[in-house]
């Protein structure tokens, strides 16, 4: 059982990792509800917080699975989780329309 | 210059991928396949659907079929034990008349009826590494040209991609298709890229030796049983002696093997020269729980059953290889890992075919307007490569449903006839793509959502293991894990047949 939660989080780590970094680029961004330019300051928040939940999906991976298997299975899992971003905002962007609000007041 | 590298790139990128793409289509599509091939043998092979063995069965079940390879005096006799992810035990030996692979339950020692398939492992998998072109390895060559090619593929790729970090997850279902298209390109190129150079890199590192002969050959002076003894601790085969000789107890010798690798569980057995004085008994290690594909093996003297020799753990210089190839063939016991390469090979399937796609529609026009051939050749070739592919994957699957077991026809046993529907299948959909171009797309999307239905009903006819039943019977889930996947495959090629009609009805109105 703590496999699956582990194996699902590993999963949320990498989207949301991705959908940090997607949200930072002025295009989606701006997609998102945005203006034209994803402000300094949010974008380098995102980039930062995208990256380190890249980062935490690689530690929980190696934590489930050891070396081999965990790095293994982070380098196919993140293609999973950014090719289920690129799905998100192609046909589901509403999804991430409230982070991208709340982002919006606090930036 | 800068411009000039790139557009040489360009070219190169879309040459390589327009003449070698079919070619890469059929080795991603059968190589996602095999990463559930003994599934597909349950599913193809309905009398090993049997519930998991247990663990411990004597070996001695294997005796009287070891006797018949001895009194056909075959050079081997081989056997592959059950694992989590194959219940039966199963035996291969050559008779004069041709090859015998049969299939034991474990539970009860009773050999099971010939399946008459080659199935997922002994026609699937094959066809992805060598294409089933035996003569002088020239499938394995092509199979591996295809593997060097996504490599430079995937470079030149990355070279020629205009706006890498900008597109990385652009995808524009509402655009014009050939925007979409090359959107879809691009997403599944970029994104899958790890997984898709690995996969590449790993698969040509298999079979180095092949592909590289010239390093062991210098070496070995060309002796190549003795680099492979260096390379993997094989022992030196002995010939055959000519004095029968008996063979000692199997479940002595499993138990021994055992104790030298503390425990673990085993993976074959495998005789040489069988019924001979000088026959050796060749256990092999069963390792699931790492990447690497180990070849821990013990070999024991036939006759006396007295250990010659036995390997355990990898020598460095091969443990990369082993490890790159562990990685490839994906025989661990991981299965969220082996969703993710199949998911992950369908995306490389998506890539090749949109590649295809892309050509075509930047090209479609001019060629029209300048009344060139190009498209309409292309549009065949990659028409039966996708499309055709699919359609002869699923007629293998019917026809595996619809012929009796014991079926033959035309001096052709009922493996056969399976492997010719194939073949005579994939042909007809090239033949058809290029006979009627207008609809080619379309109707091949309708016939692959008809076959791939008509598995899934045929399996429930043939077997009664529709999927409620299936899904609740543990050693079934193979079953309803395959028949689900063909009804996702036909929702998903007829969603696809219904958009094209649509696009080839407003394209006609606008032409009008």
């Amino acid at each position: 059982m703590p496999d699956a939660i582990l194996l699902l989080a590993i999963f949320a780590a990498a989207y949301l990792g991705f959908a940090a970094l997607a949200m930072s680029q002025d295009r989606h961004w701006h997609h998102l509800g945005g203006g034209r330019h994803c402000p300094r300051r949010t974008c380098m928040v995102l980039r930062c917080s995208g990256w380190a939940l890249l980062l935490a999906a690689l530690v929980l991976a190696l934590v489930r699975d050891g070396a081999s298997f965990g790095s293994l299975l982070w380098a196919t899992v993140i293609t999973v989780g950014a090719l289920s971003v690129v799905a998100t905002l192609s046909w589901r962007v509403h999804w991430l329309r409230p982070a991208a609000r709340l982002l919006q007041h606090l930036g | 210059m800068e411009q000039g590298f790139r557009a040489s790139m360009n070219w190169l990128h879309t040459w390589s991928g327009v003449v070698l793409g079919g070619l890469l289509f059929a080795i991603f599509w059968m190589g996602t396949l095999s990463v559930f091939d003994r599934e597909i043998d349950r599913w193809m092979a309905p009398m090993i659907r049997l519930p998991a063995a247990e663990k411990t069965f004597s070996l001695e079940v294997l005796r009287p079929l070891y006797e018949a390879a001895a009194a056909a005096k075959s050079p081997f006799f081989s056997v592959g034990l059950p694992t989590d992810r194959d219940a039966a035990i199963r035996v291969l030996w050559r008779e004069p008349s041709g090859p015998v692979h049969r299939f034991i339950d474990p539970g009860t020692g009773v050999m099971l009826p010939d399946p008459g398939t080659l199935a997922g492992t002994r026609f699937i998998f094959p066809f992805h590494y060598m294409l089933h072109i035996r003569f002088q390895d020239i499938g394995l060559w092509l199979v591996g040209l295809a593997g060097m090619a996504m490599m430079v593929l995937c470079v030149s790729g990355v070279i020629i991609h205009r706006k890498i970090f900008t597109d990385f997850f652009t995808f524009r279902p509402e655009k014009k298709p050939r925007r979409l298209i090359l959107d879809l390109h691009n997403v599944t190129g970029v994104l899958g890229l790890p997984f898709h150079f690995l996969i590449s890199l790993s698969g040509l590192v298999i079979f180095w030796a092949t592909y590289f002969p010239s390093s062991w050959q210098v070496t070995y002076n060309g002796d190549r049983l003795a680099f492979f003894a260096d390379a993997y601790g094989n022992v030196i085969p002995k010939g055959r002696s000519g004095e029968p000789g008996g063979m000692a107890s199997f479940d002595a010798m499993a138990a021994e093997a055992r104790r030298l690798w503390d425990g673990s569980a085993l993976r074959y057995v495998f005789v040489r020269n069988p019924g001979d004085a000088k026959s050796v008994m060749q256990i092999g290690r069963l390792d699931e729980g790492i990447v690497s594909s180990t070849y821990d093996a013990a070999y024991f003297d036939g006759p006396t059953g007295a250990l010659i020799s036995y390997r355990n753990g990898t020598a460095p210089v091969m443990s990369t290889q082993r490890f790159l190839s562990g990685l490839h063939f994906i025989q661990f016991h991981h299965w969220s890992l082996r969703w993710i390469y199949f998911v992950l090979g369908l995306a490389g399937c998506v890539l090749i075919a949109t590649g295809y796609l892309f050509w075509l529609e930047s090209r479609r026009k001019k060629h029209a307007q300048l009344g060139l051939k190009g498209v309409r050749i292309v549009e065949g070739l990659a028409v039966g490569s996708v499309t055709g592919m699919l359609i002869a994957t699923g007629a293998f699957f019917v026809v595996n449903r619809l012929l009796p077991l014991g079926a033959s026809a035309w001096g052709q046993d009922r493996a056969a006839l399976e492997v010719w529907t194939f073949y005579l299948v994939w042909l007809a959909t090239f033949a058809q793509a290029w006979a009627r171009p207008q609809r080619a797309w379309m109707g091949q999307c309708w016939t692959v959502a008809a076959l791939a239905s008509a598995a899934v009903l045929l399996n429930w006819i043939t077997t009664g293991d529709q999927l409620l039943r299936s899904l609740s019977h543990r050693h079934l889930w193979p079953i309803a894990g395959m028949d689900i996947l063909l009804l996702a495959g036909a929702a998903f090629a007829a969603v696809a047949a219904l958009r094209l009609s649509r696009l080839s009805r407003i394209g006609r109105v606008r032409h009008a």
